[in-house]
């Protein structure tokens, strides 16, 4: 029986801690910034990919439904 | 270093525990290249995609507990939350990302679920 | 540049190459700034670092990659939260965080792959929200505080656990996965309280 080693294993719980967790204090070099512009530029970036999606029917039509 | 592992199945499946591609998980966080800016967006869209789809499940499951759907509905949203489930699937293959890949840390929008 | 650990009220000094920069009554524990690449093994060196200094304090870990320009630039941000932090750091006072992630097992019933229609699909949703309500609920009983985190699984969960509770922690996690076929429960700690550590915007 393989065993996945022990260290993988708990690597998501690492990565998700130190990178997602811990007390906040932005930095000189505040990676949490270039994060927020990130996620500004890309929504809109989503909006437009969804609605084209929709239109090339890659996703269905999620408004029809709810 | 300690094993931190405490309790886990012996045959773990190992989809289960399969962790972030680390590259991946810290390219957000460090000056990324113009390489990995294209790939880097594609991550984020999905995850907010995957965000979504997240958010409509659970007020889906919120209106049915509720009642204020019909039968009808439900078979409806059911079958089209199916269907994009299955659609995120395609497209995480497409572009080579797994589950962990579209946990990034949206910050508040991250609290929304 | 430097970067900053975790933070701490204990008074004694760290092993070097750390360093502590006082800061309203608390300390940050710094370390000069690795400004390479990090990989696994670096992320894993530097959670052993702070897990050494947890060993003989209690701290509030500060996220990976926090950098600042010099003591000065610590002091400030630091200082600037100190009752906030000082507060945070009383709530996880003499305990430790165990993750605990729960995941269908590909057989599982409740995995989506097997949804006949819709309506099952919905009905099987519901079922998975609600076990991890009742996995989370039932090791919240166990724990000073608790949290589920965002993930792909079932439920992703956080919990502080005092000091000397860690293995009946880990016994229930047993019994729960002894009840549980279909699943994977996967426990991992003791972990510095990152769950627990920021009260901003938690």
């Amino acid at each position: 029986m393989s065993r996945i080693p022990d260290r993988e294993t708990a690597l998501v719980d690492l990565v998700d801690r130190l990178l997602g967790g811990g007390v906040v204090i932005a930095g000189d070099i505040t990676l949490a910034v270039a994060d927020v512009d990130l996620v500004y530029l890309s929504l809109r970036a989503l909006v437009t990919s969804v609605a084209t999606a929709e239109e090339k029917q890659l996703l269905p039509r999620m408004g029809s439904a709810l | 270093m300690k094993d931190k592992v405490l309790a886990a199945p012996s045959d773990l499946d190992p989809l289960a525990s399969k962790g972030p591609r680390l590259e991946d998980a810290l390219s957000r966080r460090i000056n990324a290249d113009p390489e990995s800016v294209e790939r880097g967006l594609v991550q984020l869209v999905l995850t907010i995609v995957e965000l979504l789809r997240q958010l409509m499940e659970r007020q889906a499951l919120r209106r049915i507990d509720i009642g204020t759907l019909s039968e009808e509905q439900v078979e409806r949203l059911g079958t089209t939350f199916m269907e994009l489930d299955r659609r995120m699937q395609e497209l995480r293959d497409e572009f080579g990302l797994d589950e962990e890949d579209l946990n990034l840390d949206l910050g508040p929008l991250g609290r929304l679920l | 540049m430097i970067q900053l650990v975790a933070i701490t009220d204990d008074q004694s000094a760290p092993a070097p190459p750390l360093r502590a920069v006082a800061c309203d009554g608390l300390t940050a524990i710094c370390a000069p700034a690795d400004e390479s690449r990090p990989d696994a093994d670096s992320l894993w060196r530097h959670e052993e670092l702070v897990e050494a200094l947890m060993e003989t304090r209690d701290l509030l870990p500060v996220r990976y990659g926090t950098l600042l320009a010099d003591d000065a630039a610590v002091a400030q941000a630091v200082g600037g939260r100190s009752g906030q932090l000082a507060g945070q750091l009383e709530r996880v006072r003499g305990a430790v965080e165990i993750a605990v992630r729960v995941a269908d097992r590909a057989s599982s019933p409740l995995s989506g792959q097997s949804a006949a229609s819709g309506t099952d699909y919905m009905r099987l949703q519901a079922e998975r929200v609600r076990i991890a309500r009742v996995i989370h609920d039932e090791l919240s009983t166990v724990a000073r505080d608790s949290t589920t985190r965002p993930g792909p699984e079932l439920m992703r969960g956080a919990y502080l656990v005092e000091r000397g509770s860690v293995d009946d922690f880990v016994a229930r996690v047993r019994r729960l996965q002894d009840a549980s076929p279909g699943l994977d429960l996967i426990c991992t700690g003791p972990w510095p309280p990152y769950s627990f550590a920021d009260g901003e915007g938690s």
